[in-house]
């Protein structure tokens, strides 16, 4: 059911988003939160960094959500060669009208598919960072506005490191979340070898929603209600990563931003037409933590972002569930004595 | 070992090293025991306050609280409820220790007797003193001005006991106190993370082990080693006021020489009133005699015959060898009767005196060791060293019974210029209220004789004066311008005072010290105690010589020869001036007619009169009391049940729908969550305030299983609380007061006994009355340092710099 002003109901939204979700799963096998979570970052109007070793289905994941909707699909294989015009697209002079006519790149789609995207230059990889943010991009001064829904999905592999980029903060942060498939369980690498032994499961996947469809959810998905104590608890969580020790970089206000939209589409998602700090909690290790940088002692320490994050969480107290009149319990972290 | 515990372990031994300096102040080390055990509880408070955590002034007011709940416990378990919670009774008792120990402490020389009220002096102070360092090395970290408490416990050794604390004491005082700032450092340090301890000196060889000291700790208990042996070592190199550049030694017992014929003693008034206060009646001397009666068996040990206005003393006459046979007693003439007795006497082998205790007139004395004699006052002295430790004699002494006629006509004044000046010299700093106050006495009598009696019974019986031993001490004029005013005081006041007044009637006169005749044993002996010590007049009567008189009341026995209207036979009984002195218009005790003798003596009979009077004359009911009582009731109340009516009200307050008891919206959502929470926390499931209410619930049915009503019950009230807190339009939901309700009977319901009394007596969320008061002190604080910083400051003068001047 569409409402007069052209958004989708809440039902519609859960109805489709199950279909595409369905649609995914028939290819990630085991791997729903996955796929829950990609879900949730297109319905955000975010981008989603897939971060994981090679073989897990990063490149399966991001053709499956894309083969699922009806909509453009591009696909980039990051190379060190590969340049920003490549991405972008080029003005080409035409003789017979006598002017420069633009070319698009790889970029102009709905979804793009960033395949190995460590391995580009880092002037190739800025060349995503207005598209990514805008929406948009800017060639010999004319800017061009991309399709919409727009969605990159990046993949790299953060083990095998040697001639690769590492991305830089500023892309990272453009990046809604970041998300690691890992390997998936016996039962289902045995079910995965059944499916994917004859052919490829890509291969029979048809569209389940289409673009348009994606565009009235995610209008939805605005319209989610955010109350003020939600608000504070994300910016006290983002707050607290920029206080931490253990910290040398925390999150941004676009982290915030991020984390607040996320939020809406998780509630959407589960048929709620207001965010819980349920719905933040959940989305806070994937929003955060690829954005985060620890400082040498707590990598010596081998502590992570996402275990920072995770303590942060269970460290910071929710607003307006105690009355906002008692101590804290607990301590917003466990800092280092003497620290 | 956590850092604080390892801090308040080194604060207990540092305050029970400083109050060992108090031990030579007593005879026992007992209290020392009760000291440290009250001590390790007060500290274990203190760990559990701050475990809790309770702010740190009300750690100190938990530890403090607890510091009097055991001394109740250990000192008035009686008067108090339930032996350690203090009622009026209680904090009276706790009161009258305090004072006699005061009293005690002025009273006695150290070694004193451990008293009840020393000993609670003694384990209040160091409870106190631990108290004070426990708060500030370990609630407050800083353990430097810890030290500051424990110098004061040090201090208070130093000077009460004689010739300062000795070095032993000082060393155990200033190594605790370095182990807690060792202690203090260690923790201090470890909060750095851990302790580098840098190479070993033999290269690169590993270290030894994991409990070796680390260097800075090293390094630490040297420099307290050094600081300690240099502050015990510099003080023997250097001059000191005492005994470095000022020199000289005083006086001690039986110092003198005996040189150019005289011996200088110590003025036995020194320890006469120690000897009555002395709680144990311990036995001085011990005799056996041939007397019918002895009564009048007063063993005298000096006569104070020279009184200058600030002291009476014995006047310093020349000495000879004891002669086998003593001269015939100065004034005593033929006609009058005397008995003559013979003395077996020994003297307790602890009991060193420099004057031999002996009944006067003595005629022979039989005594071993090195004794000189005094002539005009009959007295033997010790030369050098002598004393009566363990001394046994012999003496044979005159029992003179004068008749009252023969002393009647006795001239007491004709015979001063026949005496040394000493024994009729008045000084003139004597007020003019003594002489005044003789002659109004005495106004009427006839003859010095009947002076002397009026004198007496004055002062026994009719003036209303009271035999109090704890009055202070003295023997000036000034003193007994002052016995005559308060008319309180003890024998030497009594003796002082008629002695002072017969001077200044022109009798001569003089003060005898010694004990009275003491307390017949079973065996035939007569024991005499300290509490037999005693100082009485003797007035010169010409023909007589020295005669005894008996002002004290309650002290010894009335010569028979000042009875003069009573016969012979009727005299026996030397009590009976006593018996007649409750018709004295004073609040002086009324003596009890079956009270013993001996006790009698001790002034012990009759004490219980005066308060009663003193409660019947107050008027009325004593309201202090009453409302003392009750306020006392009222607090512990309130301390008992105060959790209890808290939470009570507290949750009515929660689970009161908004609007009134009908609202349209039932209860708020968010008062029932905080209800269900601190519920589940009375019954020991804390809250995580890092949870959302979806969260929560879930984790309050794992840990709780209440079951599944109750499950469904809390969901239901976490959804009420999302939608309260998050929802755009909430929707009110209804029976949320039921549904707390019935998750608190689920949880009641599955509690111990004891979680469920702790629950309702205890509650664990009352800790938020004080996080409360904490946070509202906080805002006060920073109000008060806001408004503070909105001061006008001073304008500050440019200081002159050396270098900024020259350039600028």
């Amino acid at each position: 059911m569409t409402t007069y002003d052209g958004r989708a109901s809440l039902t519609d939204l859960t109805a489709t988003a199950e279909r595409v979700r369905r649609s995914v799963e028939g290819v990630i096998e085991g791997k729903p939160e996955v796929v829950r979570l990609s879900l949730t970052v297109l319905l955000a109007e975010g981008h989603l960094l897939i971060e994981d070793v090679p073989g897990v289905g990063k490149t399966m994941l991001a053709k499956a959500l894309a083969r699922s909707v009806d909509c453009s699909v591009r696909r980039i294989q990051f190379t060190p060669d590969l340049l920003p015009s490549d991405i972008t697209g080029v003005s080409v002079y035409d003789q017979q009208q006598a002017e420069f006519e633009f070319k698009p790149g790889a970029i102009f789609a709905q979804i793009v598919i960033g395949d190995e995207i460590n391995r580009a230059s880092p002037k190739t990889q800025s060349a995503l960072l207005e598209s990514m943010e805008e929406r948009q991009v800017t060639v010999d001064g004319h800017s061009y506005a991309l399709p919409g829904p727009f969605m990159v999905v990046a993949t790299q592999n953060p083990v095998e490191m040697e001639g690769t980029y590492p991305l830089p903060e500023a892309q990272r942060d453009r990046f809604m979340a970041r998300v690691s498939i890992g390997y998936p369980s016996p039962d289902a690498e045995l079910r995965m070898l059944d499916v994917h032994g004859a052919t490829s499961p890509l291969d029979d996947l048809q569209p389940v929603a289409h673009a348009h469809d994606i565009l009235k959810l995610v209008e939805t998905v605005r319209e989610v209600h955010v109350s003020d104590a939600v608000r504070r608890y994300a910016v006290a969580l983002v707050g607290a990563t920029r206080s931490h020790p253990e910290l040398r970089l925390g999150a941004s206000p676009r982290a915030t931003l991020h984390l607040v939209r996320a939020a809406k589409a998780a509630a959407a998602l589960a048929g709620r037409e207001f965010a819980l700090p349920d719905d933040v909690q959940a989305l806070a290790v994937p929003v955060l933590a690829h954005r985060l940088l620890p400082t040498a002692q707590a990598q010596l320490a081998r502590r992570t972002s996402e275990q920072l994050v995770h303590e942060i969480v269970q460290g910071t107290p929710v607003p307006g569930s105690s009355n906002g009149s008692v101590p804290h319990v607990r301590r917003p972290y466990s800092a280092p004595r003497g620290m | 070992m956590s850092g604080r515990i390892g801090i308040a372990l080194a604060s207990w031994a540092a305050t029970l090293l400083a109050s060992a300096s108090l031990l030579p102040l007593v005879d026992r080390s007992v209290w020392l025991v009760q000291a440290a055990i009250l001590l390790g509880l007060t500290a274990g408070a203190g760990a559990a306050a701050r475990r809790v955590p309770l702010a740190r002034p009300l750690t100190a007011a938990a530890q403090l609280i607890t510091g009097v709940l055991l001394l109740t416990l250990l000192f008035a378990s009686e008067e108090a409820f339930l032996w350690f919670l203090p009622t009026p009774d209680a904090v009276r008792e706790l009161g009258t220790l305090i004072g006699n120990g005061v009293g005690d402490v002025g009273r006695f020389t150290s070694p004193a007797p451990l008293t009840d009220g020393i000993a609670l002096l003694l384990v209040g102070g160091v409870l106190l003193v631990g108290l004070l360092v426990d708060t500030f090395a370990v609630t407050y970290r800083v353990a430097a001005p810890a030290g500051l408490p424990l110098l004061a416990l040090y201090s208070v050794a130093a000077g009460l006991s004689d010739g300062g604390a000795g070095a032993l004491w000082f060393a155990l005082a200033g190594a605790g106190y370095l182990v807690l700032l060792l202690a203090e450092s260690r923790d201090r340090l470890a909060q750095w993370g851990r302790v580098f301890g840098g190479p070993s000196r033999g290269g690169f060889a590993p270290r030894e082990s994991v409990g070796t000291p680390t260097a800075p700790t090293r390094s630490g208990r040297r420099i307290g080693a050094v600081a300690l042996g240099l502050a015990l070592v510099v003080p023997l190199v250097l001059p000191s006021l005492g005994a470095g550049l000022l020199g000289g030694t005083g006086p001690g017992p039986g110092g003198g020489s005996g040189g150019g014929g005289t011996i200088s003693a110590v003025n036995p008034l020194v320890s006469l009133q120690n000897s009555l206060n002395q709680p144990e009646n311990r036995e001085v001397l011990k005799y056996r005699t041939n007397a019918a009666d002895t009564d009048d068996l007063y063993l005298r040990i000096v006569s104070l015959d020279e009184f200058d206005g600030t002291s009476w003393k014995p006047a310093s006459r020349n000495v000879s060898e004891v002669p086998e046979r003593l001269p015939p007693p100065p004034g005593l003439a033929a006609e009058v009767p005397f008995t003559e007795v013979s003395t077996n006497i020994s003297a307790a082998g602890w009991y060193a005196q420099d004057w031999l205790p002996m009944p006067y007139p003595a005629t022979r004395v039989e005594v071993p060791g090195d004794w000189r004699f005094e002539p005009v006052n009959r007295t033997l002295v010790g030369d050098g060293a002598q004393n009566t430790r363990g001394v046994q004699y012999s003496v044979d002494s005159l029992l003179v019974r004068p008749g009252a006629a023969q002393l009647s006509v006795a001239d007491s004044a004709a015979a001063a210029p026949t005496l040394p000046d000493e024994f009729s010299s008045v000084p003139d700093s004597l007020p003019a209220v003594v002489e005044r106050t003789a002659r109004q006495v005495t106004r009427g009598a006839d003859n010095d004789y009947e002076r002397a009696v009026r004198l007496q019974d004055w002062f026994a019986q009719e003036g209303g004066f009271v035999y109090d031993t704890q009055v202070r001490a003295g023997s000036g004029s000034e003193a007994i311008a002052r016995f005559l005013r308060d008319k309180e005081g003890f024998c030497i006041h009594f003796s002082f005072a008629m002695a002072s007044m017969a001077r200044t009637l022109g009798m001569p006169s003089r003060v005898a010290v010694g004990f009275t005749p003491g307390t017949a044993k079973s065996s035939g002996e007569m024991s005499v105690g300290l509490r037999d010590a005693h100082a009485w007049p003797e007035l010169f009567f010409e023909g007589i010589g020295w005669t005894r008189f008996e002002p004290t009341p309650n002290r010894g026995s009335v010569p028979e020869y000042t009875r003069p209207d009573v016969p012979d036979s009727e005299v026996d009984d030397p009590e009976q001036p006593e018996e007649s002195v409750s018709e004295a218009p004073s609040t002086r005790p009324s003596d009890n007619p079956d009270c013993p003798r001996a006790e009698r003596a001790l002034g012990e009979c009759g004490s219980e009169e005066p308060d009663a009077g003193a409660a019947a004359g107050s008027g009325g009911p004593p309201w202090g009391t009453l409302l003392g009582t009750a306020g006392a009731l009222l607090l512990l109340a309130a301390v008992v049940l105060g959790p209890l009516i808290w939470r009570r009200r507290v949750r009515g307050l929660r689970l009161t729908p908004a609007g009134g008891g009908a609202g349209p919206r039932g209860v708020p959502p968010l008062a029932a969550w905080q209800e269900l929470t601190d519920t589940a926390w009375d019954h020991g499931i804390p809250p995580d305030e890092a949870l959302t209410p979806r969260r929560a619930a879930v984790r309050l049915v794992e840990l709780a299983d209440p079951g599944p009503e109750a499950a469904e019950a809390v969901h239901r009230l976490a959804g009420a609380v999302e939608q309260e807190l998050y929802a755009p339009r909430p929707v009110p939901v209804a029976g949320l007061a039921e549904d707390v309700e019935h998750f608190r009977a689920a949880l009641h319901a599955r509690a111990s006994r004891r979680t469920r009394l702790r629950a309702l007596l205890l509650p664990r969320s009352a800790i938020r009355v004080t996080w409360a008061a904490s946070d509202r002190w906080e805002r006060l604080r920073e109000r008060g340092r806001s408004a503070a910083g909105r001061l006008p400051r001073p304008p500050r003068l440019p200081r002159f710099r050396g270098r900024d001047a020259q350039s600028g």
